[in-house]
């Protein structure tokens, strides 16, 4: 009676240490069809034909606190059928179905939607672009990762105080964990930072060889140049995330709704520019938004800001130097005068025998 | 040659009523103490002195980094004050303090005036404003820089370089408020500007598509070149005129204590020099023994030649 009530104590025991310590052997993950049996070892790489390193090795502790982590693998890798699987060729398309039926739901979830919508952006690509302009041409996992759940600072409430009420009733795992993913898509529109956005962006925007192939206008060339030279792009390398990144003004909170500004759909067209200045500044007129948001160092269109520049230039240059110029003089003069640097026993002056003093003798 | 002596004689010695003739070149015979001997700006002054020293180095230290944002000092500068948005607030605040010492510097000038207009003790030539003398006076100096004039011209309280400093600080200041101010409000500039300054040019005149952008473009520019001008004149004039020019090493103190050494208004503010000895007892006690235990500043008929024969020897 002893020894088993030992022996489930110290049972009890191990399956906290393991908890705690192991977590990673212990995870539930979503692999019913049992993938990590290969795809559990470190080293399960190659170098493919082209010479790319691929590594196939999927760490089973990061994706199950993924917000992929109850999606089995074929959900997405559908074309796998067998194990051990054929060579993959085909890729992962985001529109599938998968198993996962969300609350209050009747189908199955799928990214179509986005989809669709990414697909009519200015990023979807249409039949008639060239070919290099298609290849350029970023896919869903070009932007996305497999974001793990991080925690959300709030200023006004702690998201512990909100959840506690939450946890009366609900189970308190996948509460918090909906409750991060709700509250993260409410408050900012990326698990990334502004500057984080601006790098992805000027990925291709900022290759200049990539945009002169792709025959894009003066304007969108100097595009990522001109956003750092603003404001906004300065305070953003400079690490704020309240100052605006490209998505906060060429997206809508569906995000994947990029467009070129004649496109009466885009967030920069002329009839909804004014509720994206809004976002920020406030009192947004049809005078303010002609306000340069990329503004062009060169003044090429200004010659009168051109002059004044040129002129204050000048000017600083000019008075620096006259300035300089005659504090050297000044002190040259003054120090053949008999100006000494410093003060001593209250006078800064020597050589006082060639002057006046000398005469009374 | 006997009148030109006679001439030269006037310019050397400076005859005040009850003291004696002070001779042009006394400053190197006074003593005088480091913190300052001679009233100069009143308790004001100096607190707005004190007020735009801190003010203007935490603008810059904190703007800098943000007009160079990709210069690889500027994030460590930033992250001293911990973070952008931070330091954007400390940008701010340094902008009010500066804004607030500007018009407490106007209150006092235009009230201090007004009394004094008012007790008629005002005298145009003990102010800033300036006059044709400030020109020859400034050509009279480098001609003295230069070996070709034994003294330098007798100068009011404020000189050339002073009143040159004063009215480049004045209209720096204003530049960089206005345009701050549209920097930080670019939504109510827009409104604003165009209805205003706008309706006076014509967008021919300015060639911009939109007076918003104009204006912006114009606040955007004159911000960060007004800034950086008054960084350099300050850092590579100001500061090495109190400082490092002689006499002044290692610190003029008149910033703090609101005086000034006693050699150096004689020398550089002679004008200013007299009105002190009209107003202050002790200066005259002081001067008028200084002169008479070393037998100065009484021309002497048969020194008199001596003296202006030895001038070129000076130099």
């Amino acid at each position: 009676m002893e020894i088993s009530k030992k022996c489930i104590v110290l049972y009890v025991l191990w399956l906290g240490i393991n908890t705690l310590f192991f977590n990673d052997s212990l995870a539930v993950a979503a692999d019913k069809e049992n993938c990590l049996m290969c795809h559990k070892h470190r080293f399960n790489a190659r170098i493919d034909e082209n010479g790319r390193k691929r590594n196939y090795h999927v760490n089973e502790n990061l994706y199950s606190h993924s917000v992929h982590r109850n999606i089995s693998c074929r959900d997405c890798h559908t074309y796998i059928t067998k194990i051990p699987h054929d060579p993959v060729t085909l890729k992962v398309n985001c529109a599938n179905q998968c198993h996962i039926r969300p609350p209050f739901a009747q189908e199955k979830f799928s990214h179509r939607k986005i989809v669709d919508l990414y697909k009519n952006s200015v990023h979807g690509g249409k039949p008639e672009d060239s070919e290099i302009l298609q290849k350029a041409l970023p896919n869903c996992k070009f932007c996305h990762l497999n974001p793990l759940y991080s925690k959300i600072s709030e200023k006004r409430v702690s998201y512990k105080e909100t959840l506690a009420r939450c946890n009366n009733c609900h189970p308190q795992s996948g509460v918090e964990m909906a409750y991060k993913h709700i509250t993260h898509r409410l408050r900012k529109k990326t698990s990334r930072s502004s500057r984080e956005i601006v790098q992805l962006c000027g990925k291709c925007h900022g290759d200049k060889n990539l945009m002169q192939k792709l025959n894009v206008s003066k304007k969108a060339m100097d595009a990522v140049e001109s956003y750092n030279r603003s404001v906004h792009g300065k305070l953003v390398q400079l690490g704020s995330q309240k100052a605006a990144n490209c998505i906060n003004c060429h997206a809508s909170s569906a995000l994947h709704d990029i467009n070129k500004a004649d496109n009466p759909g885009s967030t920069i067209s002329k009839d909804k520019i004014m509720n994206t200045c809004r976002q920020c500044h406030k009192n947004t007129d049809e005078m303010f938004v002609d306000i340069a948001v990329h503004p062009d160092i060169t003044h090429a269109g200004n010659p009168i800001i051109k002059m004044i520049s040129l002129s204050l230039g000048l000017g600083m240059y000019g008075s620096v130097l006259a300035l300089v110029g005659l504090l050297l003089l000044e002190t040259v003069g003054r120090r053949k005068d008999g100006a000494r640097l410093v003060l001593k026993k209250g006078t800064t002056w020597y050589g006082k025998q060639k002057s006046v003093s000398g005469k009374k003798k | 040659m006997k009148a030109n002596v006679k001439a030269c004689d006037e310019e050397y010695y400076t005859h005040v009523e009850g003291i004696g003739s002070i001779p042009r070149d006394i400053y190197k015979y006074v003593t005088s103490d480091p913190m300052g001997d001679l009233p100069r700006f009143s308790i004001h002054i100096v607190i707005q002195h004190t007020l735009f020293f801190i003010s203007f180095l935490v603008l810059v230290s904190t703007g800098l980094p943000i007009y160079f944002s990709d210069v690889f000092w500027s994030p460590y500068v930033i992250a001293l004050y911990g973070g952008i948005d931070i330091a954007r607030i400390i940008h701010k605040t340094g902008a009010v303090i500066m804004i607030l010492a500007s018009m407490y510097h106007l209150i006092t000038v235009v009230g201090g005036t007004m009394l004094k207009i008012l007790k008629k003790e005002f005298d145009l030539k003990r102010t800033q404003i300036p006059r044709l003398k400030d020109l020859y006076d400034l050509i009279d100096d480098i001609k003295y820089f230069l070996g070709r004039e034994p003294y330098r011209p007798k100068m009011e309280k404020f000189m050339y370089k002073q009143k040159f400093h004063y009215f480049a600080v004045m209209y720096g200041s204003f530049v960089l408020t206005a345009a701050g101010l549209a920097l930080l409000f670019p939504d109510m500039a827009a409104k604003l500007l165009p209805q205003t300054i706008g309706k006076i040019f014509s967008p021919v005149l300015i060639g911009a598509e939109s007076f918003a952008a104009f204006f912006q473009d114009l606040a955007r520019l004159m911000h960060a070149d007004e800034a950086i001008l008054a960084l350099i004149v300050l850092a590579f004039w100001h500061w090495i005129n109190v400082h490092f020019v002689p006499g002044r090493f290692p610190i003029q103190w008149t910033f703090l204590t609101g005086r000034i050494m006693r050699e150096h208004q004689i020398e550089e503010h002679f004008l200013e020099y007299l009105n002190n000895l009209k107003e202050i007892p002790e200066e005259r006690e002081y001067m008028r023994n200084l002169l008479s235990d070393n037998n100065l500043g009484v021309p002497s008929p048969e020194s008199g030649k001596s003296i202006l024969a030895d001038v070129p020897d000076i130099h």
